[in-house]
């Protein structure tokens, strides 16, 4: 039956040539959009260059100091201190990578300016993150003990400060009027990974500032690992205790926050959470409302144009009516015929993505991103054809088993 | 003729509701569109008011200077004397972290008998803004020394924030309480309008105070004005200068220029990427109405034909279809401009009502082309029926 179906809908798909291009221009366009959009989601969400370890890890990132009454606020990225004197004694914490915020500074080389993002951070980041080393390793804890001047630079960083030089290691880079040496050499980090993307790592003991103030707030930020990733629930649990352990520093505030959180969240509440709030509801139900605005109007073009090629077809459903057909079995034909010109759609959206992500990839629209469809993606992609078919294909369906046999007949 | 057309219309409600809320939705569409675009040209086209072409912004920690207030207006007036020395620089301003263009914002709001005024842009350290930016004044005098003493704080104040206050009548000499009414600062001057959120962006409510004491502890950016002779060189020179100054602190050097282009892309770029949707959902909309309108005309062959025959002309039966489209755009436009106009009505996002007029209007007139455009073929095409052959038919 399924197999008469794709007959049929191929038939009528050749039968009106300009209403099949309207339809799949419409489809193909928006899932188009869609896919590109979801490429990008995969790209921000899911286990990416070089934090592989995301399913184990929870992010500290923000202090946030309140008055509930006056209603002032004070938000910040956390303190070495904090993290130092309290996060580092849990008892569910494998390792944990401390790094500062990126800070820029400026190298002149050849009378060119480069700008360094660069980022004090401590040993066991380098455990925790796996960084790709093209040239070198990364710091020990000795050298950091020892408050050594080394670097480990980016890819990037390498060809803008040294040119072409094969081998950079044990050479000097002059950064903040500085000399550090050189010792390893890793791959670009996407700008989307905020905690994580610099282009100069070093030390935090060689840091000109004080950074072991006993403050909460400070310029940095931690990854936890925990052991399992059946122990992040405990971590979690065991680090909202402890929060509720520290002793709020002055009496301006009467609340404080912090919260060790998973990927996912911690974008979330950066984006529309606060201290209370993790803002994962929010954010997941603006970009749902955002996309069933942005389907709606493809969704009603294909709806009118289907309607049109119904009654264009009101013969054809009339005599299959007569001749005992059910609704149920009408409406199921054309549902069945809607998803096979979406899907047909989706596949020269799928190309048309492609060709997008290529370009956005080559153009370097977003510095050290690269989209890519995976499978994942494709899942996703799927699921956005099944949906937009369903959505565009049941009025129609319905419209059109309402058909009198009559009069669908008389027409003729 | 129009009641007719209404009832052509009202007998296929069933299919022209389709149509009509595609038409709806493609004119917020468009409405936000021409929205967001009114809103941005009519910034654009307002003056700039300063010059930030060959401004340097220096940024430092202050954590390692001494904390003594005299002390460190000593060591402030060194330093911008031995900057000045240097032939590339002409002009020299500390500056708190909120200076145009930067993405750091300072806020405060003020009170005028007993009315307060909230999103105050407060620059502060900006006794020198004038020569480095070259602010225009319209009113009163910029600061000087005679500031350093007077009873009530002097500040100066931007055009927009002056006609907040005090509509036509002017500025200067009037007294402001600050942001929990308790001290009154005077103002001494009113200057013209920054925009220091980009050319897109309005400028706001800005006022701009000398440095207390008390505030150099807080300095973090020291904003020069170059001459053209200042290149890379000489920049490797500056930094070196001035990571010499500040030991234990980084140095970041910032040229206005980037840092412009900079706050232009955040503005632009999601811009285009939102006129690339819109115009592919118009594209596709524009494909669908003149589909269905091409196919509606040939199911009305016999009704075209009989017109036809008993003498009505060519151009008559397109003029009736297109005008048969046009009343539709307009029924969908009606509820459009019901649902566009309470942005005005309620000031949403606290635009100029004149932004979102202008925008329904355009709308409107895209719209009508629109359809006008997507009708335009297949009235010609009815025109062209020839009435034996489509009455033959039936």
């Amino acid at each position: 039956m399924l197999k008469n179906y794709f007959k049929i809908a191929i038939a009528v798909l050749k039968r009106r040539k300009f209403f099949t291009f309207i339809s799949l221009f419409g489809i193909s366009f928006t899932l188009t959009i869609l896919m590109v959009g979801v490429a990008f989601l995969d790209k921000v969400i899911s286990p990416d260059y070089p934090d592989y370890k995301r399913e184990r890890s929870l992010y500290v990132t923000t202090m946030e100091m309140s008055n509930s009454k006056q209603g002032w606020l004070n938000r910040s990225d956390v303190s070495f201190y904090f993290l130092d004197h309290y996060v580092s004694r849990l008892k569910n914490i494998e390792m944990m990578a401390i790094s500062s915020n990126a800070r820029s500074s400026n190298a002149y080389v050849n009378n060119k300016k480069i700008v360094i993002d660069y980022k004090h951070t401590n040993a066991d980041y380098w455990k925790v993150l796996e960084y790709r080393f093209l040239e070198g390793k990364p710091y020990t804890q000795s050298q950091i003990d020892n408050a050594e001047y080394v670097a480990v630079i980016s890819i990037k960083t390498k060809q803008a400060y040294f040119g072409d030089e094969p081998k950079v290691v044990g050479k000097y880079i002059s950064a903040d009027n500085i000399n550090y040496r050189v010792i390893g050499v890793v791959d670009n980090v996407p700008k989307t990974l905020h905690g994580l993307a610099g282009d100069m790592y070093l030390p935090y003991t060689v840091a000109k500032d004080n950074y072991n103030k006993s403050e909460l707030m400070g310029g940095f930020n931690a990854v936890l690992l925990a052991k399992t990733k059946a122990d992040i629930p405990k971590l979690k649990e065991e680090f909202d205790q402890m929060m509720k352990k520290i002793p709020i520093p002055t009496n301006e505030f009467d609340t404080l926050y912090s919260h060790a959180d998973t990927y996912f969240t911690s974008i979330t509440r950066r984006i529309a959470g606060d201290g209370k709030d993790s803002g994962t509801s929010a954010v997941i139900g603006i970009v749902s409302l955002f996309v069933l605005l942005f389907l709606l109007l493809p969704t009603i073009n294909l709806v009118n144009i289907n309607i049109t090629r119904i009654l264009e077809r009101s013969s054809e459903i009339g005599v299959r009516k007569a001749f005992g057909a059910s609704s149920k079995t009408l409406v199921y034909q054309f549902i069945v015929e809607n998803m096979i010109l979406t899907f047909l759609g989706g596949l020269i959206g799928l190309f048309l993505s492609a060709f997008v992500i290529y370009f956005i990839n080559d153009l370097q629209l977003i510095e050290n991103v690269y989209l890519k469809i995976n499978f994942s993606v494709l899942l996703y992609s799927f699921i956005a054809c099944l949906f937009f078919g369903l959505l565009s294909g049941v009025y129609p369906a319905w419209r059109m088993s309402k058909l009198n046999v009559v009069k669908a007949l008389k027409a003729q | 003729m129009l009641k007719h057309l209404f009832k052509l219309i009202w007998n296929k409600r069933k299919q022209n509701f389709l149509f009509l809320s595609e038409i709806l939705v493609s004119f917020l569409v468009i409405f936000a569109v021409f929205s967001f675009l009114t809103f941005y040209y009519q910034n654009y086209t307002k003056p700039l008011g300063f010059e930030y072409k060959r401004v340097w912004a220096v940024n430092y920690d202050n954590e390692g200077l001494t904390k003594n207030t005299d002390s460190l207006q000593i060591f402030y007036h060194n330093l911008k004397n031995s900057l000045k020395a240097m032939p590339q620089i002409e002009e020299v301003s500390l500056s708190s972290a909120n200076f145009p263009y930067s993405n750091s914002n300072i806020s405060t709001s003020l009170n005028k008998d007993g009315k307060r005024f909230d999103w105050v842009n407060s620059y502060t350290d900006a006794e020198d803004y004038a020569k480095v930016w070259n602010i225009k004044l319209i009113a009163g005098r910029w600061f000087n020394e005679d500031d350093k003493v007077t009873k009530n704080k002097s500040i100066i104040i931007n055009e927009t924030l002056q006609t907040a206050i005090f509509g036509k009548s002017s500025a200067v000499g009037q007294l402001l309480g600050d942001y929990g009414n308790k001290s009154r600062m005077k103002v001494i001057g009113v200057v013209r309008d920054i925009k220091a959120n980009g050319d897109f962006w309005p400028a706001g409510n800005a006022m701009f105070n000398r440095s207390d004491t008390s505030d150099l502890r807080y300095t973090q950016n020291i904003l020069l004005k170059v001459n053209e002779d200042a290149n890379a060189a000489f920049e490797s020179e500056l930094y070196k200068f001035m990571t010499n100054t500040f030991k234990n602190s980084t140095i970041g050097i910032e040229h206005l220029t980037e840092m412009r282009d900079a706050k232009n892309e955040v503005t632009i770029i999601p811009m285009i990427i939102f006129i690339i949707i819109a115009s592919f959902l118009i594209i596709n909309v524009a494909l669908g109405l003149f589909g269905v309108m091409w196919y509606n005309i040939n199911q009305r062959k016999g009704e075209i034909g009989l017109r036809r025959a008993i003498g009505a002309s060519g151009n008559s039966v397109s003029y009736q279809l297109v005008q048969e489209a046009l009343i539709l755009a307009t029924l969908s436009l009606a509820v459009g401009c019901f649902f566009a106009v309470q942005f005005p009505l309620l000031n949403v996002f606290n635009v100029p009502s004149s932004v979102y007029l202008i925008a329904i209007l355009l709308a409107v007139v895209f719209i009508y082309l629109l359809v006008f455009a997507c009708a335009l073929y297949p009235g010609k095409q009815a025109a062209a029926i020839h009435p034996a052959i489509a009455l033959h038919e039936e």
